[in-house]
């Protein structure tokens, strides 16, 4: 963890600390996410993946610590600020537009990650370059077939596949998935796991996942929580035969 | 889209003939209304931009709307300026004012939103009335507010005064329609329908919902200048918080979130008004109680009830 490590970085936080009165959600978490690699974050209930995330994101104010992004400081940033500066995000719950259509919803993601000043002189038809790009993560998402569906009617999988391509729409260099396999049915689940491949490809992905498999299977690294803690960080096999994870952790499953 | 395209034509066509009715109707009491229903409209319609668009319930409307009409009346009759560039000046102090409500209103949320602008226009209802009386005439207000001077035309004679009163009911119509089509009016009704994901794709939420209010101000400050120009006279009555809920209701009445719900909310309310106040003088209470029965029997407004008859004659064509 020396300096040199941060400047490699992708994304990486030192010492951040969230706390809520006394209680400490992520308590003192240094860990640097080298570029083009997939990290899962695994741990218990309450142990503070998602609130770390958050952290990450902006969410969250930190009470202590710093979040760099290709080595800039963004701690003092807000949400929407990290996402323009390429910190992308999807969250536990789907997060889509429901009274919108798909392609709209799309296309205000597009316009988000394009305009500064959001145009008022014109219909929104009349800009091009969002319909272009949300076409093209349309396709991307394997979404064509709905694009003029009402999203609140879209299937579970296939709204988390909207969700993927909301987050995906400013091709940020780093995305923070929170459970992105949640609650999607077994016959979508292996479609699911290719879109977090194929997305993951010449980026760095951070993901919280609880099935074991798909994390073993896709992770390049995996990093185990427990208590607002890093317990373990290492490759799947590594963290598959460490003592402490198991005996905290994945012994409970096996 | 293309189902809803008939229907807002539909409900077009019903606020124009309310606009364009004293052509065939005579009578000076019916274009009185008509007048009142197209001041009243502006300010519906930009109320919904905060309201229906953007999902936001200002309580702090009557403070734009007042403001506006004193700062027409003051730049008029004690400054001697003309009625346009005193008009303008009254758009831009009620959004001025708007915004500066948002900065302090907007570091909450929800209810405590609503409240805060309440309490704020009720600080300067209170100002207009008692500290700044030497500016406002206090409780008295102040009359002799003009009309424009444009033209040659005598715009003191209210069926003159309707015309120009229609070119700004137009304009502002046109201006709030564009706004809402937008990607600025697409981003606010991104932030209306999920906050967390508007801010998470990179919407500045905040400086957005500023914005908004700020136009919304103008709207109000605009349309309260021409009520006072419409009846001569500005008092602190206008400042009060029942001018915010009367346009809250007029836009539930009409429909919130559409264009043209709040014209039909505001025609419903001031025929209404102006009806049952010659029947009893309790026609406030009695407007009340038609206000809670139409909220549960017409969820979506008078614009709602236009789309499901239409839905209904257009499933019939089909068969």
């Amino acid at each position: 963890m020396t300096a040199e490590a941060t400047v490699g970085a992708a994304l990486s936080c030192r010492d951040i600390e969230v706390s809520y009165g006394a209680f400490k959600a992520v308590a003192g978490v240094t860990y640097d996410f080298r570029p083009g690699r997939l990290y899962s974050l695994i741990g218990p209930n309450g142990a503070g993946k998602t609130t770390l995330m958050n952290a990450l994101s902006g969410g969250v104010p930190l009470s202590r610590g710093q979040v760099t992004l290709g080595g800039k400081d963004i701690t003092g940033l807000a949400p929407h600020a990290r996402t323009r500066a390429g910190l992308g995000r999807s969250f536990q719950i789907t997060q889509i537009f429901p009274g919108m259509t798909v392609f709209e919803n799309l296309r205000l993601a597009a316009q988000a990650h394009r305009y500064r000043l959001q145009p008022f002189w014109n219909a929104v038809g009349g800009f091009r370059e969002i319909a272009r790009e949300a076409e093209r993560v349309l396709a991307e998402v394997g979404l064509e077939q709905f694009a003029s569906v009402n999203a609140g009617n879209l299937s579970h999988g296939d709204q988390r596949a909207l969700d993927v391509g909301l987050t995906m729409l400013g091709d940020p260099g780093v995305v923070l998935l929170d459970e992105p396999l949640a609650g999607v049915g077994h016959g979508d689940a292996a479609k699911a796991v290719a879109l977090i491949r194929r997305l993951a490809e010449g980026r760095t992905v951070l993901l919280i996942e609880h099935n074991m498999d798909v994390v073993m299977d896709i992770s390049d690294e995996i990093i185990v929580m427990l208590a607002g803690k890093i317990l373990a960080a290492g490759p799947p096999e590594e963290i598959r035969h460490d003592q402490r994870v198991r005996n905290a952790y994945l012994g409970e499953d096996e | 889209m293309s189902k809803l395209q008939p229907y807002s034509v539909a409900l077009a066509l019903i606020v124009t003939a309310i606009a364009l009715s004293p052509l065939v109707l005579s009578g000076g009491n019916a274009l009185n209304l008509v007048n009142l229903i197209l001041i009243w409209s502006i300010f519906a319609i930009g109320y919904d931009l905060v309201f229906g668009v953007a999902g936001m319930l200002s309580f702090g409307h009557a403070a734009f709307f007042g403001v506006g009409a004193y700062v027409l009346t003051l730049l008029t009759t004690r400054l001697g300026w003309d009625f346009l560039p005193a008009l303008g000046a009254a758009g831009l102090a009620g959004g001025v004012l708007a915004l500066l409500f948002s900065f302090f209103a907007m570091r909450v949320a929800g209810l405590f939103f609503a409240l805060l602008t309440l309490a704020l226009a009720q600080l300067i209802y209170i100002l207009a009335g008692s500290k700044l009386r030497d500016l406002t005439g206090g409780v008295d207000g102040l009359s002799g507010v003009p009309r424009p001077d444009l033209f040659g035309i005598d715009f003191f004679s209210d069926a003159n005064y309707y015309y120009f009163l229609l070119a700004m009911f137009v304009l502002a119509i046109a201006i709030a329609g564009l706004l809402r089509v937008s990607p600025f009016g697409q981003a606010l009704k991104a932030i209306k329908g999920n906050e967390l994901r508007a801010e998470q794709i990179g919407f500045n939420v905040q400086r957005l919902r500023k914005s908004i209010f700020f136009v919304s101000g103008i709207y109000a400050g605009m349309s309260g200048a021409l009520l006072a120009s419409l009846i001569f006279y500005v008092s602190p009555q206008m400042l009060h918080w029942t001018t915010s809920g009367d346009v809250v209701i007029m836009v539930l009445l009409g429909g919130m979130g559409t264009l043209f719900g709040p014209v039909l909310g505001v025609a419903l309310f001031e025929v209404l008004r102006e009806w049952l106040s010659t029947v009893t003088s309790h026609w406030y209470g009695i407007l009340g109680l038609i206000f809670i029965v139409c909220t549960i029997f017409m969820p979506n407004g008078l614009a709602g009830i236009v789309q499901q008859i239409w839905q209904r004659f257009s499933r019939e064509d089909r068969r």
